[in-house]
């Protein structure tokens, strides 16, 4: 086992057992890539997201437990992430303003240059402007590399409905980054 | 395979998805159709593009400061780390009127009514909660914190449950019940917090006892219902 591998395994062992400290250093590892997925779970609204990846670490830290070693603990994050903010749209019913029909994803152009977040603006903007089924499988697919069946265990949908979501997707992507 | 066909491979194509056996049609056809070259192409630059964002993204310097509180006040609240969550998924009335009646016992002036009674066991709080606890209340600090890590354990297993079930519930119901189960774990911290100041005290034991009982039994009924619905 690498050093950093053990050093890892270290923090995750310290801070199951309760250590803070060492939890911190899982925080410090991690929320570079759990906060650039929520960003763009959450249509690049920073504030959103900075809610989103508090609370999934907050949660992460109550079911440390649960955590066995089966996945590498950035996988078992990412789920996190992901369960997270389907329970947060589930279930706070200011969000569903936010999930627009596909026609009316123009009024969410933008979204990610006010967020005050320095992003590679036109592909960020465009990902932001998608409707929201599309964006969970084009980001959880083509941006974070899951395989169709993972994206439909998580989103509780059939491989078919994936796959038709990263299609529209793209086409919608790219109609709005070639035009 | 026809152009129309085809068009509809294009994007396992380009991710290298498509089967073995199909691919070699299409990449015949992509070779003689500058539709499909064309598409192949601009599919491509945006695949591209998509593995080129950043993948790691500074988050706001105080997110961590946050974060840390949050789990400090966790800690104060049930001495272990691993089994608190917030979710409630009650849908009954029965649920929001036994909710009620714990929040009622740990609320804060009942705890300091009961600080300053003590020994009253006629209002003890496993009795006016219920009678819940048909258990035995552990008798020292040391068998509670033993058993509380087990209700703690049950609850998170229940909680993880109920998760699962979330869709079959109307948000607005959920909102509404998780704003009682988080009055609910704030008395809870607080009885807690007393217990830590007074840890010999053998009532305060026997109420957050029942009240932990009280809170497995709740959520398992609601885990029965929702499963049942």
């Amino acid at each position: 086992m690498s050093e950093d591998k053990a050093a890892a395994l270290d923090s995750i062992q310290r801070a199951q057992a309760g250590d803070v400290n060492a939890f911190e250093l899982l925080y410090r590892e991690h929320a570079g890539r759990i906060y650039a997925l929520c960003l763009r779970l959450q249509a690049g609204d920073s504030a959103d997201a900075t809610e989103l990846m508090q609370d999934v670490f907050i949660k992460a830290w109550r079911r440390l437990a649960t955590f066995r070693g089966d996945c590498a603990f950035s996988s078992w994050l990412h789920r996190l992430a992901v369960n997270t903010m389907l329970e947060n749209t589930r279930t706070d019913r200011r969000r569903v303003a936010r999930v627009l029909p596909m026609d009316d994803t123009s009024l969410l152009a933008g979204a990610a240059r006010s967020s005050g977040v320095e992003l590679k603006m036109d592909m960020e903007d465009a990902i932001a402007s998608l409707p929201k089924g599309a964006r969970l499988a084009f980001v959880l697919h083509d941006v974070e590399g899951y395989q169709h069946q993972e994206i439909a265990e998580q989103l509780s949908v059939s491989i078919g409905t994936v796959k038709a979501q990263l299609h529209r997707a793209r086409r919608l992507l790219r109609e709005r980054l070639e035009r | 395979m026809t152009h129309e066909v085809i068009k509809h491979l294009l994007d396992d194509y380009v991710t290298g998805e498509l089967t073995e056996d199909a691919r070699g049609p299409v990449a015949d056809h992509i070779a003689a159709c500058a539709i499909c070259a064309a598409e192949v192409e601009s599919l491509g630059r945006l695949l591209v593009r998509a593995k080129n964002l950043p993948k790691s993204i500074d988050p706001p310097v105080d997110a961590w400061s946050n974060i840390r509180g949050a789990i400090e006040r966790d800690e104060d609240a049930v001495a272990v780390h691993d089994s608190r969550s917030r979710s409630a998924f009650w849908r009954q009335p029965y649920f929001l009127a036994a909710a009620a009646i714990l929040v009622a016992v740990l609320s804060s002036s009942g705890t300091a009514l009961y600080m300053s009674s003590r020994g009253v066991d006629a209002n003890s709080p496993s009795s006016i909660a219920g009678n819940a606890s048909a258990g035995a209340t552990p008798a020292t600090l040391v068998a509670f914190t033993i058993e509380e890590n087990n209700y703690l354990r049950n609850v998170a297993v229940l909680q993880d449950l109920l998760d699962q079930q979330e869709a079959s519930l109307a948000p607005e119901t959920v909102v509404q019940l998780k704003a009682s189960l988080r009055t609910i774990d704030e008395a809870i911290l607080e009885a807690r917090t007393a217990l830590a100041r007074d840890p010999a005290n053998k009532t305060l034991i026997e109420m957050l006892s029942g009240t932990y009982r009280q809170k497995m039994d709740l959520l398992r009924r609601t885990a029965e219902m929702t499963r049942g619905s």
